[in-house]
C-alpha cells in the first residue's frame, strides 16, 4: 500500500531505439540540471583537497593545482571532531531507539485494541504534529532548568521516548495492512498483545520501522537548534554544533572546514545510499495520505 | 459473533485497560511535552524574566512594546513574509517542473532521481557552511562563475539586498525534498488517462492544465501548507550564515526569537513573539484551507 517502488506504472512501451528530438531537449535539461545540482559538491571536495594557498588563490581555482590531504586530520583536531562524533552518535541512537520503540508501541494499540476514545485520540496526536515545536521550547527551557537537565542530553533524548505523531501515523497506517487472522490465531494460542506486537507485528513491518529509524537518525543527526539551546559547555556539544563554530573563527581555514564537513556529511549519505527505497516509502506514503 | 453479554463486557473493559496502557507513552508525551508547554507559554508571555529569575506578571506590556518600541520586529516580519513568498512558490515551481521533467521511462533515470534528493539528506548545518564558503565574496564560487560570465559580481550575504535571495537559492538546491513527493504523486496518475486524454487531441498544455494540475493538487495543497510553516520558522540560515544582517534584512523571525531569549535573557518577550509567529501560522493556514476548496480537487465530492 505504502510501496510507491511497486505503484509505478509501467508505461506504454516506447521506442526505445531512436530518440525523438523532443527526448534530446529532455535529456538534455535533465543533464544539465544535474550538472549544476552536483556543482557544489565538486567545489567542496576540490576545496577539501586544495593547499592552504589554493584556497586564497586569485581567480579561484575550480580544480586545485596541488593537493593537500592533511586538511582532514587538522580540521576534525580542531573541532574535536571524534568527541562531537561519539556525542552525536550516542544522542542519535537512544532517542531513534526511544522514538521507533514508543511509536511502534503506541501504534499497535490504535490500530489493534478496541477500546473507547482510539480514533479520537489518534486524531489528537496526529493533530499534536501541527503545533510549532518553537511554542514549546521557552516552558521545556525552564522546566528543564529546574529539574537540572540543562547541559545535559537528556532534552534531546528523552522526548524521543514519549511516541512520535509522525510515526504512529506511519505505523498504524502499516499494521492495518497485516491481516487480522494472523493475530486472531496467536490469541487463539493464547499470546497477549504484547507477544503478538513483538513476535508477529514488529517482524511483518520491518520497512516502516526501518523508515522510522532512518528519518529519526537524520533528524537527530541534523539537528541545531535544540542542542544549541540545550548544550552550554563544549565537550558536551553535538557535531552540528561543532560544524557551525568553526564558521565563527576569523579567516577561515576553508579547505580543513570543507573537509571535516565532507566526514561530517557521511553518515546520513552512507545510510540514504544503502536505505534508499524506505526514503521513498516514507515519502510516498506522505502523497498517498494526501490523496485519500 | 455471538458472546456471552457479561463475558463480553468484561472482555471490553479490559481491552480499553490495555488499550490505553499501549497509548500511555503518548498520552504522556502529550502532557508534558505538549499541553504544559502550550498552556505555560500563554501565561510566559504576558511576564518578565531573565531566565533565572522568577518570571512577573507584566499584563501586555511585552505585545505593546513588539508592535510599538521594539526597532526589529516589524523588520524581522517583513524579511520574513519575504522569505516564504520567495522560497515557497519558487520550491513548488522547480519541483513540480523536475518531477515533471523526471516522470518518464528513460534509462538510468534513477541516477538522475537519486542526484536531484542528494542535497536532501545533506545535514542543513554542513550545506549552510558549504555555501557560506560559495558565497565568500572573494574565493567563493558563485562570484567566480559570474565573473567567468563577464557579470557583476555580489556581495552575496553581506549584500543588503542579495543576502536574502541567497538564503531561498540555498533552500532551492534542496529542491529534490518538494521533487520527489510530486513525483510519487504523478506516478499515481494511472497512465490510462494520459493516453485517453491523447487519443481526445489533448496538446501538451491542455493536457497538463486539464488533467495533471487537477489530479495532483492534492499535493500541491499538502506541499503549499507545509511549505508555508516550515519556511516561517526557518532558523539555521539566519543563525549559521547571517545573523540576522546586514541591517534586519535576513533577521527571520525564529532567529529573532532565538536572540531575544538566549542572548539578550528577555524570555517574556521572546515568548510573546512565539505567540504572534504562533497566530499569524495559524491565520495563514485557516486562509490557505478556505481558499484550497477554489482549486483542490477531490476525486469524491459527495464524500
Amino acid at each position: 500500500m505504502v510501496n510507491t517502488e511497486k505503484a509505478i506504472p509501467v508505461g506504454p512501451t516506447r521506442h526505445r531505439s531512436r530518440w525523438t528530438s523532443r527526448q534530446l531537449v529532455v535529456v538534455v535539461m535533465i543533464v544539465g540540471f544535474s550538472v549544476i545540482m552536483l556543482l557544489p559538491f565538486f567545489w567542496m571536495i576540490t576545496t577539501a583537497l586544495k593547499t592552504n594557498n589554493g584556497i586564497y588563490h586569485l581567480p579561484p581555482q575550480f580544480i586545485p593545482h596541488s593537493f593537500d590531504l592533511a586538511n582532514f586530520g587538522a580540521g576534525m583536531r580542531a573541532v574535536h571532531f571524534s568527541r562531537l562524533f561519539i556525542n552525536t552518535a550516542i544522542i542519535a541512537a537512544l532517542s531513534t531507539i526511544g522514538s521507533v520503540a514508543s511509536s511502534m508501541f503506541v501504534g499497535y494499540g490504535l490500530s489493534r485494541i478496541r477500546f473507547p476514545g482510539r480514533k479520537i485520540w489518534f486524531y489528537v496526536f496526529v493533530g499534536s504534529m501541527m503545533l510549532p515545536g518553537i511554542v514549546s521550547l521557552i516552558p521545556m527551557f525552564r522546566l528543564y532548568l529546574s529539574i537540572g537537565w540543562y547541559n545535559t542530553w537528556l532534552p534531546l533524548i528523552v522526548p524521543a521516548w514519549f511516541g512520535n505523531p509522525f510515526f504512529i501515523f506511519l505505523a498504524r497506517q502499516y499494521y492495518f495492512s497485516v491481516p487480522r487472522s494472523l493475530d486472531e490465531a496467536a490469541k487463539l494460542d493464547g499470546a497477549g498483545h504484547f507477544t503478538i506486537l513483538t513476535r508477529i507485528m514488529i517482524p511483518m513491518t520491518r520497512p516502516v520501522w526501518i523508515t522510522m529509524a532512518i528519518f529519526s537518525f537524520q533528524g537527530a543527526w541534523n539537528d541545531y537548534l535544540q542542542p544549541l539551546v540545550y548544550l552550554y559547555s563544549q565537550p558536551k556539544w553535538t557535531l552540528s554544533l561543532g560544524m557551525a563554530s568553526f564558521s565563527g573563527i576569523y579567516n577561515t581555514p576553508w579547505n580543513e572546514y570543507m573537509a571535516t564537513d565532507l566526514i561530517y556529511m557521511l553518515p546520513p549519505l552512507m545510510i540514504f545510499f544503502v536505505a534508499q527505497k524506505y526514503f521513498m516509502q516514507g515519502l510516498g506514503s506522505l502523497g498517498s495520505a494526501s490523496l485519500r | 459473533m455471538v458472546q456471552h453479554p457479561v463475558r463480553h463486557k468484561r472482555h471490553r473493559n479490559h481491552d480499553a485497560l490495555i488499550g490505553y496502557l499501549f497509548i500511555l507513552p503518548s498520552l504522556i508525551g502529550l502532557g508534558v511535552f505538549v499541553l504544559y508547554p502550550l498552556v505555560t507559554s500563554v501565561y510566559y508571555g504576558l511576564t518578565a524574566w531573565n531566565g533565572v529569575s522568577t518570571p512577573v506578571f507584566v499584563g501586555l506590556q511585552n505585545y505593546v512594546y513588539l508592535f510599538v518600541h521594539d526597532i526589529a520586529f516589524w523588520p524581522s516580519l517583513k524579511a520574513t513574509g519575504l522569505f516564504v513568498l520567495m522560497s515557497v512558490p519558487s520550491s513548488l515551481i522547480l519541483g513540480l517542473a523536475l518531477a515533471m521533467l523526471l516522470n518518464r521511462k528513460l534509462r538510468g533515470i534513477r541516477v538522475f532521481r537519486t542526484i536531484f534528493y542528494l542535497p536532501v539528506v545533506l545535514p542543513s548545518i554542513a550545506t549552510l557552511t558549504l555555501w557560506k564558503f560559495i558565497y565568500d565574496p572573494k574565493f567563493g564560487f558563485a562570484n567566480e562563475v559570474l565573473r567567468a560570465l563577464h557579470l557583476p559580481t555580489s556581495m552575496w550575504l553581506g549584500s543588503y539586498t542579495m543576502a536574502l535571495p541567497a538564503i531561498v537559492i540555498i533552500g532551492l538546491w534542496g529542491v529534490g525534498g518538494t521533487m520527489i513527493i510530486f513525483l510519487a504523486g504523478l506516478q499515481s496518475v494511472p497512465q490510462e488517462l494520459y493516453e485517453a486524454a491523447r487519443l481526445d487531441g489533448g496538446g501538451d498544455f491542455a493536457i497538463f492544465r486539464r488533467l495533471t494540475l487537477p489530479l495532483i493538487s492534492p499535493i500541491l495543497f499538502l506541499l503549499l501548507v507545509m511549505g508555508i510553516i516550515g519556511s516561517m520558522q526557518a532558523f539555521n540560515q539566519p543563525a549559521v550564515l547571517t545573523s540576522g544582517g546586514p541591517g534586519f534584512s535576513t533577521n527571520l523571525f525564529m532567529y529573532s526569537i532565538y536572540e531575544n531569549a538566549f542572548q539578550n535573557q528577555q524570555f517574556g518577550l521572546a515568548e510573546a513573539q512565539v505567540w504572534v509567529l504562533f497566530i499569524a501560522i495559524i491565520i495563514i493556514t485557516i486562509f490557505t484551507f478556505r481558499l484550497s476548496s477554489m482549486w483542490v480537487y477531490t476525486e469524491n465530492d459527495s464524500e
